[in-house]
């Protein structure tokens, strides 16, 4: 079938299997190996993409049920060596990642929860952990992860961040 | 805050021991890192795995007729494709026992084939491939393949496999017995226990886990018939020691003809350091199609494949006075290998538990004694702390078991009974002699850190809320730094387990540095750059680091075991410290002076007493390229190399303390607060060690609470996905209480103790130290992991486990 899809700004027609999964084209199909595959039963979030602005696991949806959607995937959140969002960059300075795979996901489904929140109160601690919980990660224990998300939140009310390395007790000195 | 009993490196002043941002963040953050499965050359052509579906079997027929009509299949291929393909070796064999396994051609232990044509022996087992254009096209045509098994009994404990009349998984190894293996002594312990005023002992079992890195491991082979050269890209953790036993011990090509490259590697934890059957297949089968062959695995396919780890049953006694000092501890265990055995884990199965199982305490007599036995699971292999998590387990339990017994109270029992300071160098009589360590210190920050006096409080006031809180504690000792070759060939490794380093110094004054381990993300290239900045006094940001690539670093053993920051980076400073030696020599030549009155500071040289007569880091970088006005005993260039094997082990250490508050009407527990104290001897940098500590420590609470490898009585994994194989989430853990001892060890120049897994040792114990403690007034003595709302809800019913 034909079908059309706007991923990063710029619309892309081809035609898919009806089986095709949307992570497959964004892969395989056009390139895009920023999303990650990490199971194959929709729970680890590493390929996670927004669709029309909400955070779905490209895993999970269908390429012909995403048709004259609006994709963003992690290669559209900056160019290739370009300067990192204030999410990326936040998190970059409490090292929220070490091995990577399940970052771009990360990086894709608490954008959503940045803009989400961008006009309210920055979320708390317990909200941005729940947030998480679609996504896995083996690596980092999630701590600097959520660290991340509070100093991207308070960068963007110019706040010191709640729960950053440089304020909290929690904050280990090792 | 920070107690600091040595050098630290920070205090020198150099970037070392700073919390420097990792250079690789970026790039991840951005995903544009390459990993296996984002690895496309031109012509690739996909493979997929057929696994078996049951877990032992006679194969009757392998009919691939079907399969090989399928649009896009390119080749089937079986068993009788690979016949000269030898089997892929185990090459740590438990050190001075009698082992049994099935043969490899050099005499070496081994025993899974590539493909298995006669008998498969746990679910997954691989038997056949299908080659085809896409991957969707290859995973399907392996439902066309027909096989006809005949059913043979299953048995996958360890203890049942050793029992009379079992199923028998290889005709080579009678009653199923790998090894018996011991360490400590016998007579001595079993005469302490004999006479001692108070004896606990405990049943264990240590649940087997899967590792669960989220990125699934993959392979692409890509065979060049104009050289005859293969290239194999892999998710490993160890590019050099996969190239050693691919080319040497299973394809018996020449050496120089392989190249092991591992691209960005999405977490490891130990299981992708082992040989897989998929290696040799896409090198072979690249060569047989004269294109590159790629295979990724799915998660699916990861459970049923991929070394898992623990998986031990114990029956475990300690013996002491009544006052509180332990006498002897004993250990009888029943290890579960698998279906064969993998590179290493029959020595992660005994050396590593056996020998660590008294920990940080100081105690007259032990002895430990597993039996190793193969079952129809998966292999077993290493996880994140391997070893040495399941030796904690054991002993941090019984200290609780011994403290309630006694009456005392846990923390001062564990406080009466650590190794004095004055001690070390401990031989702890079991194999080990740690390094150095205060572990007093360390002990009683953590203590304090933790609140652990108020905790009566605590659980008085949490009562009115229909919770029980409960505080466990747990010490642990790691050994790390893998290590000294020629120990570790007593210990029945084969093959060398030093490492090594290059630098280079471009003519404009840059750097490159090299090594032969290989991260899985643990910010090597910020760390290593570090080291070498550090030595040379030069800015970090000209330093560039590569590895994992056969063909442009020097030989190394790979990421494991918390080895690199102790194993690589002195062979860094070495290598740099060789570098600034040739520097004076040269400068007496450029300065005009003689050696003795050159000193190499900040990055430059200078004449004694006289700063004015000088050159730079960037000016002696292109004189010694130049190589003019050089005498001959100087070589032109800045290019050194150093391989560095340890004298022995380092031995990190630390104390863990849990908080928990159980639901009364649900059975939940939860982690409220947890302290952790670790010494990881001299640091090079925080930031990237506290990251992983911080998940080593939640990888620990998975354990606890959990993750279980669950076989049913067919031998089917019923957790073979991450719905019914829980890992953590983010929600399930709060922020950690984290501090840090430092006692460096004498056994490298960096002062350096392994770290990155360091923190997954005592999670399990502390955890199930604070359960038992919380249910401990309904005469609740032990829950075995993981403790699911309903295990720990029964209890609170009265249940017996
Ligand atoms: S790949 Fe795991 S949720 Fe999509
Ligand atoms: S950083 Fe490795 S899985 Fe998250």
């Amino acid at each position: 079938m034909d079908i059309t899809l706007n991923v990063n700004g710029r619309p892309e027609q081809f035609s898919a299997q009806p089986n095709e999964l949307l992570v497959e084209r964004l892969r395989d199909g056009l390139g895009l190996t920023g999303t990650k595959v990490g199971c194959d039963t929709g729970q680890c979030g590493s390929c996670v993409v927004r669709l029309d602005g909400r955070s779905v696991k490209s895993c999970l949806v269908l390429t012909a049920s995403a048709a004259g959607g609006e994709i963003a995937t992690i290669e559209g959140v900056t160019t290739r060596g370009g300067e990192l969002s204030g999410l990326q960059e936040a998190l970059r300075q409490e090292h929220g990642t070490q091995c990577g795979f399940c970052t771009p996901g990360m990086v894709m489904a608490l954008g959503e929860l940045v803009d989400a929140t961008a006009d309210g109160p920055a979320p708390t601690e317990p909200e941005i952990r729940e947030w998480l919980t679609g996504n896995l990660c083996r690596c980092t224990g999630y701590h600097s992860v959520v660290r991340g998300v509070q100093r991207a939140c308070a960068a963007h009310r110019d706040e010191v961040p709640a729960g950053s390395a440089a304020s909290t007790a929690a904050a280990p000195e090792v | 805050m920070t107690t600091v009993t040595g050098e630290a490196p920070a205090d020198r002043g150099g970037v070392l021991g700073q919390p420097l941002d990792s250079r690789e963040d970026p790039q991840l953050l951005r995903g544009e890192a390459t990993y296996v499965a984002d690895i496309d050359l031109p012509g690739t052509a996909h493979m997929a795995i057929l696994g078996s579906p049951v877990a032992h079997a006679r194969i009757l027929s392998i009919e691939t007729k079907a399969a090989e009509q399928l649009p896009g299949v390119l080749k089937v291929a079986t068993a009788a494709d690979f016949a000269d393909v030898m089997p892929l070796p185990c090459i740590w064999i438990p050190g001075g026992v009698e082992s049994h396994f099935p043969p490899h051609p050099y005499g070496l232990p081994g025993a899974r084939p590539v493909l298995t044509g006669d008998t498969v022996r746990h679910v997954g087992d691989p038997i056949a491939v299908v080659v085809a254009e896409t991957p969707r096209q290859a995973a399907a045509a392996l439902a066309a393949i027909a096989v006809e098994y005949e059913p043979l009994p299953v048995v996958t404990r360890a203890d049942e496999a050793l029992a009379d009349g079992a199923p028998q998984l290889h005709e080579a190894v009678p009653g199923n017995l790998n090894a018996y293996w011991t360490c400590g002594d016998k007579d001595r312990t079993d005469a302490a226990i004999a006479a001692a005023e108070v004896t606990v002992e405990l049943d264990l079992v240590n649940q087997r886990t899967i590792n669960s890195p989220i990125e699934p491991r993959g392979a692409v082979g890509d065979y060049d018939p104009a050289t005859g050269e293969y290239t194999l890209y892999a998710s490993t953790q160890g590019p050099h020691n996969h190239r050693f036993l691919l080319a040497a011990l299973v394809l018996g090509i020449p050496f120089n003809k392989l190249r092991v490259i591992a691209p960005t590697v999405g977490g490891s934890f130990g299981t992708k350091g082992y040989l897989y059957p998929d290696m040799p297949l896409v090198l072979l089968l690249s060569k047989a199609l004269g294109r590159p062959v790629k295979w990724v695995d799915t998660r699916t396919g990861l459970m049923n494949s991929t070394v898992q780890g623990r998986d031990h049953r114990q029956h475990v006694t300690l013996a002491g006075t009544r006052d509180g000092r332990i006498t002897a501890v004993r250990c009888t265990s029943y290890a579960n290998l698998g279906a064969y055995p993998s590179t290493i884990g029959p020595g992660v199965a005994t050396a590593l538990m056996g020998r660590s199982i008294s920990g940080m305490y100081d105690i007259d007599a032990a002895f430990c004694e597993v039996y190793a036995a193969f079952t129809n699971t998966v292999s077993l292999g290493a996880q994140r702390g391997s070893g040495r998590a399941e030796a904690a387990f054991l002993m941090e339990r019984l200290v609780d078991r011994y403290a309630s017994e006694i009456g005392m109270d846990p923390a001062a029992v564990r406080r009466k009974n650590l190794v004095p300071k004055e001690k070390f160098p401990y031989d702890n009589g079991l194999g080990w002699t740690y390094d150095s360590g205060n572990y007093q210190l360390n002990f009683d920050k953590a203590i304090e850190l933790s609140g652990y006096a108020d905790m009566s409080a605590r659980k008085a006031e949490a009562r009115t809320r229909g919770k029980r809180l409960g505080v466990g504690i747990a010490t642990y000792v790691a050994i790390c730094g893998v290590g000294p070759s020629t120990r570790m060939s007593q210990e029945g490794m084969l093959g060398g387990t030093w490492e090594s380093a290059n630098i280079r110094v471009h003519p404009t004054g840059e750097v490159t540095v090299t090594v032969g381990s290989a991260s899985t993300g643990q910010s090597h290239g910020t760390v290593f750059a570090q080291v070498a900045a550090d030595e040379l006094g030069i800015d970090p940001e000209t330093v560039q680091v590569h590895e994992g690539d056969t063909q442009k670093a020097p030989y190394g053993q790979g990421t494991y075991g918390s080895r690199s920051y102790s194993m690589a980076a002195p062979a860094v400073a070495l290598t740099a410290r060789k570098l600034k030696a040739k520097l004076v020599r040269a400068g007496a030549v450029f300065l005009g002076v003689p050696e003795d009155k050159v000193v190499y500071e900040g990055g430059a040289i200078h004449e004694e007493g006289n700063p004015e007569n000088t050159k730079t880091f960037a000016e002696l970088a292109m004189a010694m390229w130049y190589g003019w006005g050089l005498p001959p005993e100087i070589e032109p260039a800045l290019d050194e190399t150093t391989h560095f094997d340890p004298p022995d082990f380092n031995y990190p250490f630390g104390t863990h303390v849990a908080v928990v508050e159980i639901d009364e009407l649900t059975g939940e527990t939860e982690v409220v607060a947890y302290t952790a104290v670790d010494d990881a001897g001299n640091i090079g940098n925080p930031k990237i060690v506290q990251g992983q500590i911080e998940g080593s420590i939640v990888h620990g609470l998975g354990q606890a609470l959990l993750e279980v490898a669950e076989y049913d009585e067919n031998g089917r994994l019923v957790s073979a996905d991450l719905g019914h194989y829980a890992l953590p989430r983010a929600a399930d853990v709060p922020f950690f209480a984290l501090d840090k001892t430092v006692t460096p060890s004498p056994h490298n120049p960096l002062g350096a103790k392994g770290a990155g897994e360091i923190a997954t040792v005592p999670p399990a114990a502390a955890v199930v130290n604070a359960v038992v403690d919380a249910l401990s007034d309904l005469g609740v003595r032990h829950i075995d992991m993981p403790l699911t709302p309903e295990k720990v809800w029964r209890r609170l019913r009265g249940e017996s486990q």
